[in-house]
């Protein structure tokens, strides 16, 4: 036989039959719904075989490999519902999954096992469904070519040239990974067998006992038993004579009259009990090399046939982790690695075509950070190219063309942990057929950890694992709901946000049904615990929790989903021991075990990500939550971006994001002094500096070596502000303090982690600096000493006044109006002679879509309309085509606007006016 | 299935002793070799989500035990646990499982002949639930199969 790997067999067949031992169930209600397919539940099945074709593949189990292909592909077509499954169908399916029950039974001998009877039969029913194209002759005719024996020899005997490559890793003391992997540990695995629980699939016990036949026999073994250094066993032992020493002196101490000394004893117990607990947790750890250790064998066997070059290096492979995280995250490593080598990896003449040499790298790293496990899978492959993928995630229906048009890159590449997601462009049996990168992110996700991809298009990708070092003991919050205390583990929290009474107004929102937080600029979506759980509001309150001066909001993470749980109340943080749940209770959704609190009570952990899909929080509120993003601007809470950045160390300064067209930075000696006007040489072209010391009330900059240069556009010209230290970028409110600093150059203030931080006005200030710049400026044509006129419709008052008095300043009279229904209501009183419309799109009461679509069907309809955004987003220009929007301008890049305004009133100014004579 | 629990049919003078409680009005017994303890516990956290026969569940010196209320199990109205009401702890299928049942009765010494199979419903309690009934002098003693008991809500889940 081809294996000569025990271990890995023997991880193997443990596998395989635990996803076996769901098969029969799960088929008999695949068959029970009928034509009514429960896609979570083919998935579920689909991904079982799966995993064991890939596996089989891997071991050189051709046999199981093509049966469980067969059977994985009528499932393919029952998960799109492309088939519908009928009796005689899960009939074929039954019995095809006993075989392959019984082939992983007996793994070493599958390969001569015959299964052509079931093989043929699912293909039949995948070439019915799958389409004229593949008739069952063509179908017969592949089976044909399988079965011939030529080929089976030669893969066994390749496996078994390969297998002299595998490094001595196997004889590693690696107790996790299975008990057999020599011969004299066949008597151990004979008598586990013998005296374990009930074998229970054992049809072919006329084989021969080898020694990895007894293991087959056995149940998983690797469970039972561990292995422990002595020293390590010798300071459990000290550790509890320490205890029986500290229940002595309790006992004596309570003894006494007053309890004397009981605080010394209590203290003692207390350090005691802790070591004790670590020393324990320290039998449990291993060292994470035995899951590495297999990797070399993964890679070398899978680039071979994906006709790759690929060395692996790895690091840290004495980091220890749990037992249990251990034995959980092979399977999900494993199939990192295949994808790395699969999807990252190029072919040779790919590589050397880009530069990189022949063979690629795969860097799987392992290191402790921040009391967790990371482990990083580095490859230097093609990377992932997030236009790509955008395109593929939405071919796939994964998400539409207009959230996709929303993500960032960085989220982009992110859509590989999408359900149902692979941009493999042909199947293979190596990966790509959409199971995989979710099941991963599952995988992982139940073990407490979480994953994240990072990848540079053309460099390389890096998934990042990040586990906790244990499961028995999580440090979690105690919180309450109703009457019931829960835990959540911290892993999960990323902060708290507690809410006083004249807070909740402004910062809960309703977004469709769903009730959202704003949370520094963006939207999160909230849940409430009370209404998760099914408790029952108390009485007097509409679910509002008007009841309370205060609302605590825990904002959690699970995988991609980030949104808040509102509680009733925070108690304390406590190092919890995870207790498992009765089994008629274990599939309660959005719990994930319990946990006996110190004063004895029951309180039960709580599922973040099972929260998050009992509430749908992914499809519902991520619709919600993009739909929002993009207004930007509702109510007073109207956002921007600034970039912070400081002139001197203690004075801070804003500009305005959307105004900046670059940031260069600059080495202080290439600035050169032209006729009193410092320049930087740019592109054979030289840009002019201003120093915001020279021009504003503003101290001098400490001397720096260098600076960086925020580069913005006047009249189609570049103009840098020098700004010596850069802070930060960041979302804040519009509504800016514009009284406390009145000066020409400033727009006003804001008070940013404590710092009184100034808005620069950018184009202020290049004016101060060059009035000459904006001297030919356009003017509005004014006909007859008749000012156009502008009405403004803005709900921010920030942005209303910067637009009126900039406006203004140019010769424009301006009706401001705070919102479009207000805009509208004054347009209908019919006794102003406007020129021009200008409106910010999101606006309570009537928004700009809504005030210029009735603006166009009205007798205005003449009158052109300006929109004004923080972002022009496509879907909202589309939009804004549709009701007639005539331009689109961003709020703070004045000079554009004011060359819009001029555009539009200079030329038609006088048409329109006749227009309205009638009326 | 614990072939322990099986309803010992076809033995007649084998004796087995059953912890008897009552439940509503009707007497109801199970094998006492599954009961584990009998505790009074007044404690029991609620677990959202969960069937409906799940009370919910209680720290059994250190393990979280699942208490399951027998009433809606037997489709009897539910009640408020009162004074009387008890835990009873059975060990089945390797866990700690409490019934809550309204009141705790006798030990019962049946004889295998003495237990007849049980009829299609006994006061509206279905009778795949039981293992046996038995007559005593003034009332019908009812045995539970524990196994049906307990899965049958393994089914509802």
């Amino acid at each position: 036989m081809a294996i000569e790997d025990p271990e890995l067999l023997a991880e193997f067949i443990a596998e395989s039959r635990d996803h076996l031992s769901h098969v029969e169930g799960q088929l008999l209600q695949i068959e029970a719904n009928g034509a009514e397919i429960d896609v979570d539940l083919v998935n579920n099945l689909f991904r079982g075989i799966h995993s064991i074709k890939g596996a089989a593949g891997f071991l050189g189990l051709v046999t199981v490999n093509k049966l469980a292909h067969s059977l994985e592909n009528v499932l393919g077509l029952m998960r799109t519902r492309e088939l519908s499954p009928d009796s005689a169908m899960v009939d074929v399916m039954l019995r095809a999954a006993d075989a392959l029950t019984h082939l992983v039974n007996n793994a070493d001998v599958s390969n001569d096992a015959d299964v052509e009877v079931h093989v043929t039969k699912l293909d039949r029913i995948f070439a019915s469904a799958d389409g004229s194209l593949v008739g069952v002759s063509a179908a017969s005719v592949k089976i044909e070519e399988h079965a011939h024996h030529g080929l089976r020899h030669a893969t066994a005997a390749d496996f078994v040239e390969e297998a002299m490559f595998v490094d001595s890793a196997i004889e590693d003391d690696s107790p996790a990974t299975g008990p057999i992997d020599a011969d004299e540990s066949l008597p151990c695995a004979e008598s586990s067998a013998a005296s374990g629980p009930a074998v229970t699939n054992a049809p072919l016990v006329d084989e021969p006992k080898t020694a990895s036949n007894a293991a087959i026999q056995a149940p998983p073994v690797a469970e039972t038993s561990i292995r422990v250094q002595v020293g390590v066993l010798d300071s459990l032992m000290n550790l509890a004579g320490e205890l029986v020493l500290g229940r002595n002196q309790l006992i004596q101490a309570l003894n006494t009259e007053a309890h004397v000394g009981i605080e010394a004893v209590a203290s003692r117990l207390d350090q005691v009990t802790t070591e004790l607990q670590e020393a324990i947790m320290r039998t449990r750890m291993q060292p994470i090399g035995a899951v590495f250790s297999k990797f070399p064998r993964v890679v070398r066997d899978l680039s071979a046939k994906l006709g790759k070059q690929c060395d692996v290096v790895m690091d840290g492979k004495e980091v220890d982790v749990d037992k249990t995280i251990l034995e959980a995250i092979g399977d999900p490593l494993t199939h990192l690695v295949r994808n790395s080598i699969d999807h990252g990896v190029e072919r040779p003449d790919v590589r050397v075509a880009a530069n990189k040499p022949a063979a690629g790298t795969i860097h799987l790293k392992a290191y402790h950070e921040a009391g967790k496990v990371r482990i990083d899978i580095a490859d230097d492959g093609g990377g992932i190219y997030p236009e790509k993928l955008k395109k593929k995630a939405v071919e796939k229906g994964v998400v539409t063309a207009e959230q996709a048009s929303r993500l960032s890159d960085r989220e982009a590449v992110r859509l590989i942990f999408h359900p149902g997601f692979s941009t493999a462009e042909k199947i293979t049996d190596v990966s790509g057929r959409g199971v995989g990168m979710d099941v991963v992110r599952t995988n992982i996700e139940k073990l407490g950890g979480t994953v994240d991809v990072d990848s540079t298009p053309g460099q390389g990708t890096t998934i990042q694992i990040t586990l906790p070092l244990t499961l028995a003991i999580i440090p979690s919050l105690i919180i309450q709901s109703g009457d019931e205390r829960f835990a959540i583990p911290q892993v999960n929290i990323s902060e708290l946000v507690r809410l006083r009474r004249e807070e909740m107004g402004k910062r809960l929102d309703r977004v469709k049904s769903a009730e959202v937080l704003r949370l520094r600029g963006s939207l999160l979506p909230l849940v409430r615990l009370r209404e998760v759980l099914g408790f029952q509001t108390p009485e007097g309150s509409d679910g509002e929790s008007d009841a309370q001066a205060t609302t605590n909001i825990i904002v959690v993470e699970s995988g991609q989903q980030r949104f808040g749980i509102v509680v009733d109340a925070l108690h304390d943080s406590e190092e919890i021991v995870v207790k498992p749940l009765g089994r008629h209770i274990k599939n309660a959704p959005c719990l994930s075990g319990a946990t006996i609190l110190g004063d004895g009570h029951v309180a039960l952990i709580l599922d973040v990500a099972g929260i998050a899909v009992h509430e749908q929080i992914r499809s519902a509120h991520d619709d919600v939550i993009a739909g929002k993003g993009e207004e930007q601007s509702a109510g007073e809470e109207d956002l921007q971006s600034v970039l912070l950045f400081t002139n001197h160390p203690r004075e801070h300064f804003a500009v305005s994001m959307d105004i900046v067209a670059r940031i260069e930075r600059i080495s202080s000696d290439q600035i050169d002094a032209v006729g009193g006007q410092e320049l930087v040489q740019y592109r054979q072209s030289s840009v002019p500096l201003l120093r915001l010391e020279n021009l504003i009330s503003a101290r001098a900059p400490e001397p720096q070596n260098w600076v960086y240069v925020i580069v913005f556009v006047i009249n189609g010209k570049e103009v840098g502000l020098i700004a010596p230290r850069l802070e930060d970028i960041r979302r804040v409110p519009t509504n800016v303090d514009t009284i406390t600093f009145q000066e020409l150059g400033i727009q006003g203030s804001l008070t940013m982690s404590e710092h009184t931080t100034r808005l620069v006005d950018l184009f202020q200030i290049a004016e101060i600096a060059h009035p000459e710049w904006f001297a030919d400026r356009p003017q509005p044509s004014v006909e007859a000493g008749k000012k156009p006129l502008v009405l403004l419709a803005e709900d921010s008052t920030f942005f209303r006044k910067q637009v009126k008095s900039m406006a203004e300043e140019r010769g424009y009279d301006v009706v401001d109006c705070e919102d479009g229904l207000v805009a509208w209501e004054r347009l209908l009183e019919g006794d102003l002679e406007v020129d021009v419309v200008i409106t910010d799109i999101e606006m309570p009461n009537l928004n700009g879509f809504e005030l210029c679509q009735r603006i166009k069907q009205s007798k205005w309809g003449y009158l052109p309309v300006i929109a004004l955004t923080s972002l022009a987003g496509a879907s909202d220009m589309q939009r804004g085509m549709e009701v007639g929007i005539d331009d689109y301008q961003i709020k703070m890049d004045r000079e554009k606007l004011l060359a819009a305004l001029h555009n539009f009133t200079g030329a038609k100014a006088g048409n329109n006016r006749r227009h309205l004579q009638p009326a | 299935m614990t072939a322990t629990l099986a309803p010992d049919r076809t033995a007649t003078a084998v004796e087995r002793q059953f912890a008897t409680f009552y439940v509503g009005h009707m007497l109801l017994g199970v094998d006492i070799r599954i009961v584990q303890e009998i505790n009074r516990q007044n404690e029991i956290t609620q677990v959202p989500h969960a069937p409906d026969y799940v009370r919910g569940v209680i720290n059994l010196r250190g393990d979280v035990a699942t208490v399951v209320d027998l009433r809606t199990i037997l489709g009897l109205p539910k009640s408020d646990s009162d004074r009387q009401s008890r835990n009873l702890i059975v060990h089945h299928q390797g866990e700690a499982i409490g019934l809550l049942v309204d009141r705790i009765s006798d030990i019962l010494t049946l004889r295998g002949d003495e237990i007849t199979p049980p009829p299609t419903n006994v006061d509206g309690v279905d009778g795949r639930l039981m293992s046996g009934v038995c007559t005593l002098e003034s009332e019908i003693v009812v045995l539970l199969d524990i196994d049906a008991v307990l899965a049958d809500g393994a089914r509802q889940e």
